[in-house]
């Protein structure tokens, strides 16, 4: 199959991609695992939460933060995407994200503060309108809500932590739990099944009524875990906050994502119904490079290896979490170009102990050009005309600074741009 | 070195037991129709990969919930690790109605070529049994086929009988086989009738060999040793053609089993070789395209029509060539809609306790429909074009009907 431009991946940097080349009239073709690396994500946009791995003081302006960031670190992904790659990304995103229906708020301006599941302020940039109204910049008193027989949120163990690092005052932080409607504490249930129910205007009008009659009173805000529907469409948390009667905030709790699903399932589609065609397939490979070009490359499809064929290829591939990089014992070798993009002597060496502490598996990625072409040890392009965006890049942490969102939109951009000029 | 120590060491869990790849991240219970529309099933994480890991083939089989999974696979396509969780689900119902017996309804549904020769002998009566409400109240006290769902109409003619009688071109630049499957034999011959002359118009002679069905209704009916035989049939036929000779499907699950699950799931030999020849009919129109050997003297066809595209064409990880190709032709008003499964799932949606499951799930692909108000919905496989008629009330057509109408055969 021909492409103009062939852009392989499923989390931010592909979706930011292949609507930058959809803008610009070009004929992208996405290949996509048929999951997102988004599922699996916290799903707000962090831009720059923290300016590197050591501080625990969080960046309050995110883009004087990427500004700062580049003069000091002139090799880092931001420097190569470039402030303008950020800027524009955002605003290419920003639109889409309101062109798809979705009410998101933020700026590179200024971070939120937002409190995450186990009560530790997170700083982060873009976010959906209904988890704006937990910013810890903001005084109100907090209750923490949580489900019995739901274990993946914990309002007690929320409210403890953030009481000691919030410091509004002893009585500022609560936890209270309720008992769902049709769910027996006893049986197995998860985020995805609560978000299905919560669609349900009848199941939802009971559950606002139980919190409200459990808090009792007012000048609060709650949060509760991240379930306030599956699909964006039926808006649920804008009724839901009101049936409560308090500003209410969603909190998102482990994989699979339900913020995540939501942002991933609403922009494929709406990308797919502006006419991109998107190929759902088991993961892209093998490169096929001749006179320092990529001619083709080949998805594993039923039967028989399909080629793509393309002018361009964006590698927008998010760490490992959509199946194209694959961790052997002791080397991390890309399906690609065949580069081993990684070697521990001991598989131990990749991780730290502390789940806290950076991982050193989340740096590793393709080495780059300034072109964000994937290089080889002395810095030249392995095929001149691919470019790689997203955590796919060797060198940076996107979860330990906080950083994945804002560096899958640079980059993400950057690459498009640079794949349309080849 | 590096590359010793990863032949030595790497990856050796998965090879060994290629469940353990399974991180459970959850990605395929998320997918699921089936999960999605219904909360008395497990979800295929936990009835795949998740009861994998606790069965043995010395003991009974456990096949409760089992029946539940439609078979759609898209937790296969989605899953990051390439677990093939619905194998696992197939192959543990299959165990268990091998210990336990299959059920009359199995057996029927399973033998769908031979009902279908049954059918298509006794059309006119065939057909008013099926839209006569005491027979099917019969049908479904005794055999379990739901009052509610239409059943394919029957043809007298055959494809088959058809294609006999059928003018070979004279002048033509290459040969292909056609596997047409049983439901362009005996539920629908202007398809088939629609592929010859597409072919045709292009230079391309086509050749019917004999074939059995595809064997994908005995696999989704707990019979896989009756589809390992259709299909150890059906490949030992192809394998004889020409090895140059490219091998073309119009139904897109038919064209699955072929393509994959032959050699994968039914462990065949030699289908490996056969299916690197197979390809989807529109897959195959577009890569003449792209070759530049299409004719693409189209007439317009000024239509507003709508694609749908069937869970198992995810499978076949091409993309959508049927979108592309209808793309080419003018006057076409071409929209998808993307509301997931329609529910059917082949002869999943049949069954009189599934059927109310089966509208839920296509539910939103209904209204969906309803709302677009276009001429036609087209979907490459039958089933969905089935559930779409019924459930949405809307024409259905496979897409190589309207190349069809561009080239002046409508």
């Amino acid at each position: 199959m021909k492409a103009d431009i062939a852009v392989v991946g499923s989390g931010l940097a592909a979706l930011v991609a292949t609507r930058t080349l959809h803008q610009a009239g070009r004929n992208a073709v996405l290949i996509w695992p048929g999951l997102s690396s988004l599922y699996f994500t916290y799903a707000t946009i962090d831009v720059l939460g923290y300016s590197d791995l050591t501080t625990t003081r969080p960046v309050e302006q995110p883009e004087a933060g990427v500004a700062q960031l580049i003069a000091d670190h002139p090799d880092h992904p931001y420097a190569l995407a470039g402030l303008e790659g950020l800027r524009s990304g955002t605003t290419l995103l920003i639109e889409w994200l309101r062109a798809a229906g979705f009410a998101w708020q933020g700026d590179l301006g200024r971070n939120l503060l937002l409190p995450t599941a186990i009560g530790t302020p997170k700083p982060s940039c873009l976010v959906p309108d209904s988890m704006a109204a937990g910013d810890l910049r903001r005084d109100d008193p907090i209750v923490f809500c949580g489900f019995h027989g739901y274990e993946d949120f914990v309002p007690e163990l929320a409210a403890s932590n953030l009481s000691r690092s919030w410091g509004r005052g002893e009585h500022s932080v609560r936890a209270v739990r309720i008992t769902l409607p049709s769910f027996e504490p006893g049986n197995l249930f998860t985020s995805i099944d609560l978000a299905r129910s919560f669609e349900d205007t009848t199941f939802r009008r009971e559950v606002a009524s139980r919190i409200r009659r459990e808090i009792g009173v007012d000048g609060v805000r709650v949060g509760i875990p991240a379930v306030l529907g599956l699909t964006h469409d039926t808006d649920v948390y804008s009724s839901f906050a009101a049936e409560v009667g308090h500003p209410v905030f969603e909190i998102p709790t482990l994989p699979p994502s339900v913020l995540g699903l939501r942002l991933f399932d609403r922009l494929r589609k709406h990308i797919q119904e502006s006419g991109v065609e998107m190929i759902w397939a088991a993961p892209a490979h093998e490169a096929e490079v001749s006179d320092g070009q990529c001619r083709r490359i080949f998805l594993k499809s039923a039967g028989r290896e399909q080629p793509i064929e393309a002018r361009a290829y964006v590698l927008a591939l998010e760490d490992t979490v959509d199946g194209a990089l694959r961790a052997g014992v002791h080397s991390m070798v890309d399906p690609f170009f065949h580069e081993a993009l990684a070697h521990h002597e001991m598989p131990t060496e990749r991780t730290d102990e502390s789940l806290f502490k950076p991982q050193p598996y989340a740096s590793i990625g393709y080495r780059v050009t300034r072109r964000l072409q994937p290089s080889d040890d002395a810095g030249r392009p392995l095929a001149g005309n691919v470019f790689v965006a997203g955590g796919a890049i060797a060198g940076y942490d996107p979860v330990g600074t906080k950083s994945r969102g804002g560096l899958a939109i640079a980059t993400g951009y950057r690459a498009a741009q640079e794949a349309m000029a080849a | 070195m590096i590359t010793e120590e990863t032949e030595t060491f790497s990856d050796t869990v998965e090879e060994e037991a290629p469940v353990e790849a399974c991180t459970k991240c959850t990605a395929c219970n998320t997918v699921c129709p089936v999960a999605r529309s219904t909360d008395i099933f497990r979800g295929p994480k936990f009835l795949g990969p998740e009861s994998e890991r606790y069965r043995s083939h010395q003991e009974t089989a456990v096949t409760a919930g089992l029946d539940l999974c439609s078979g759609c696979k898209l937790c296969e396509v989605t899953c990051p690790s390439q677990v093939t969780i619905q194998e696992y689900i197939r192959r543990a119902q299959n165990k268990g109605a091998e210990e336990g017996g299959r059920t009359l309804r199995e057996w029927v549904l399973g033998h769908t070529r031979l009902l279908s020769t049954f059918g298509s002998m006794t059309a006119p009566l065939a057909n008013f049994g099926n839209r006569n409400p005491l027979v099917r109240m019969l049908m479904e006290k005794v055999v379990g086929i739901h009052r509610k769902r239409p059943l394919p109409r029957y043809q007298w003619l055959t494809f088959e009988r058809w294609m006999k009688r059928h003018p070979r071109p004279r002048q033509t630049r290459r040969t292909v086989a056609y596997f047409y499957g049983c439901w362009v034999n005996y539920n629908e011959r202007r398809l088939g009738e629609q592929v010859v002359a597409i072919l045709e118009r292009n230079g391309i002679d086509v050749i019917v060999p004999k074939q059995k069905c595809c064997g994908i209704p005995a696999v989704v009916n707990s019979n896989m040793d009756l589809a390992r035989k259709y299909g150890s049939e059906n490949v030992r036929r192809l394998s004889e053609l020409p090895a140059d000779m490219d091998i073309i499907a119009s139904s897109t699950s038919c064209g699955l089993m072929l393509k994959h699950d032959y050699a994968h799931l039914l462990e065949i030999n030699g289908a490996e070789k056969v299916g690197a020849r197979v390809y989807d009919i529109c897959e195959y129109l577009w890569m003449l395209h792209e070759a530049g050997e299409l004719d693409v003297d189209f007439q317009p066809v000024p239509m507003r029509l709508l694609y749908h595209a069937p869970c198992h064409l995810k499978s076949h990880g091409i993309g959508y060539p049927a979108t592309r190709l209808l793309r080419l032709i003018p006057g076409v008003h071409l929209e998808e809609v993307d509301e997931g499964c329609c529910g059917i799932s082949g002869t999943f949606g049949m069954k009189v306790e599934k059927y109310d499951l089966s509208m839920k799930i296509g539910s939103r692909l209904f209204e969906a429909v309803k709302a677009a108000g276009s001429d036609s919905v087209l979907a490459d496989c039958e089933t969905c074009r089935m559930q779409v008629e019924h459930g949405a009330g809307s024409r259905s057509a496979h897409p190589i009907d309207i190349v069809a109408r561009a080239y002046g055969h409508g």
